[in-house]
């Protein structure tokens, strides 16, 4: 059963994750989503495919009014990230969709109209939500050409995408990585097949260890948490990308 | 029950409609080409006609008429395609709403009805549904007229194969030849009136 999880509260700030559906069928990719709330505002990130809006959009209206939605944070364009948004707009058809500049020409094959797309462009940028300023982290070619995170510098959480994904056994079920070494086993064989540029890669995780993160949340897995994140990066800048096998 | 519906039925009665709009497209396709060869057989008439010389100077009349009437019918199976091609994406306009609505109607069960927002979404899902039908129907009634149209027009091109082989009998030493092209003429028609019926007979949605 698809739940929404609060992860992050301070008063009217949260940060929910609609994580782990073992009632999906096993030949979808699990993803997880996350919902940024503040004040009167909601954004989704990374809201899923066509086949599980149902499970997301209960999930999530039972925790937050899905009226309050203002926007759609878009990491990339794959259909595991973003093939719902016409049901969303069907739900809400003023929301806003933020990605890469690079997408704002394929997204529409999903849905929406030119006034939908809000392009972030390479360097990044700062996306508003009632009064908090969230910011867009270049994350290009991890593994998308046109790729970025979401870091939310009040919460401490990175929202990372595809980056820290973990391809986990259908009865690992924990919200968060319990045992690092255990879980980052389900993690390789991903990272080293979907992200192709190294250098992308020594970019990111330079950038990212500058930020002050609690809380690396990525789409699919569990969530890092503490000491937890700089394991990952540093797990990440040490690991060989781009290769097939091995 | 959170998982994913299976096999929501989308799409079940749309199907058939695309399928319908492939037919009658098919069915459009087959009298282009038949009025294409109508527009080659009246050419060869009419130098037939020239060669019979006096004898089948009421055949020559006739000839050229039948071309006219094939140039005609051809600018009539192009407007019929223009109006099949506009309803293939009226078509696709109301399978994908049915679905989006489909989809929705599920994740408000799975949510309940006292989600904020849902009465109004259903509702615009209702109402985008009901134009895209309304301007589906409205294809649909113009098509069928001008197929109509395009009967009375097959209804004269029969006429005049009919009185190419009157003439033909006139035809002197030429008559057996000139027979025989409006014979052909004849045909082709009554396989034009055939498909016109099938046609008449499709109905891009279901009533
Ligand atoms: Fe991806
Ligand atoms: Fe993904």
């Amino acid at each position: 059963m698809k739940q929404a999880h609060c992860i992050y509260q301070d008063d009217t700030h949260r940060w929910l994750a609609i994580a782990r559906d073992p009632t999906k069928p096993g030949y979808i990719i699990d993803t997880n989503e996350y919902v940024v709330v503040h004040g009167e505002e909601a954004l989704l990130c990374d809201p899923g495919g066509i086949e599980i809006f149902p499970a997301v959009f209960s999930a999530l209206s039972a925790e937050c009014d899905p009226t309050r939605l203002a926007g759609i944070f878009a990491s990339h364009q794959d259909p595991d990230i973003i093939s719902s948004l016409a049901l969303w707009l069907e739900f809400k058809p003023d929301l806003k969709c933020y990605t890469s500049w690079l997408w704002q020409s394929f997204l529409p094959h999903f849905g929406g109209q030119d006034s939908t797309f809000i392009t972030i462009p390479d360097p990044g940028m700062t996306i508003r939500l009632g009064g908090l300023e969230l910011q867009a982290i270049p994350a290009h070619y991890l593994h998308s050409s046109g790729n970025f995170h979401l870091y939310d510098p009040k919460a401490k959480i990175l929202f990372s995408g595809d980056v820290g994904a973990a391809l986990l056994p259908s009865d690992h079920n924990d919200l968060y990585v319990e045992d690092f070494s255990r879980h980052i086993r389900h993690a390789e064989g991903f990272h080293k097949r979907w992200m192709g540029s190294d250098r992308a890669k020594r970019d990111w995780c330079e950038r990212v260890s500058r930020l002050d993160i609690d809380m690396m949340v990525p789409q699919h897995g569990a969530i890092y948490r503490g000491a937890d994140v700089q394991r990952f990066i540093n797990w990440f800048a040490a690991l060989e990308v781009g290769v097939l096998r091995g | 029950m959170n998982a994913p519906e299976r096999n929501l039925n989308f799409t079940s009665t749309n199907r058939g409609e695309l399928a319908r709009i492939v037919l009658v497209n098919e069915e459009i396709k087959a009298i282009v080409a038949t009025a294409f060869r109508i527009n080659l057989m009246a050419l060869n008439a009419i130098f037939l006609a020239k060669r019979a010389g006096n004898a089948a100077l009421g055949f020559g009349v006739l000839s050229n008429e039948l071309r006219r009437f094939a140039q005609d019918l051809t600018r009539h199976m192009a407007s019929l395609r223009d109006m099949t091609s506009g309803s293939v994406g009226s078509v696709t306009g109301v399978v994908q709403q049915q679905r989006n609505s489909a989809i929705l109607a599920a994740a408000i069960r799975l949510s309940g009805d006292g989600v904020p927002g849902v009465k109004d979404a259903r509702k615009r899902g209702a109402t985008r549904l009901a134009e895209q039908q309304a301007k589906l129907r409205t294809l649909d009634m113009r098509l069928r007229a001008a197929v109509e149209e395009t009967q009375q027009l097959v209804e004269l091109g029969g006429v005049l194969a009919r009185s190419a082989k009157i003439e033909a009998a006139y035809g002197g030493g030429f008559s057996p030849a000139l027979m025989q092209v409006s014979t052909d003429f004849a045909e082709v028609i009554a396989q034009i009136k055939r498909s016109l019926e099938v046609l008449g007979k499709e109905r891009l949605v279901k009533d």
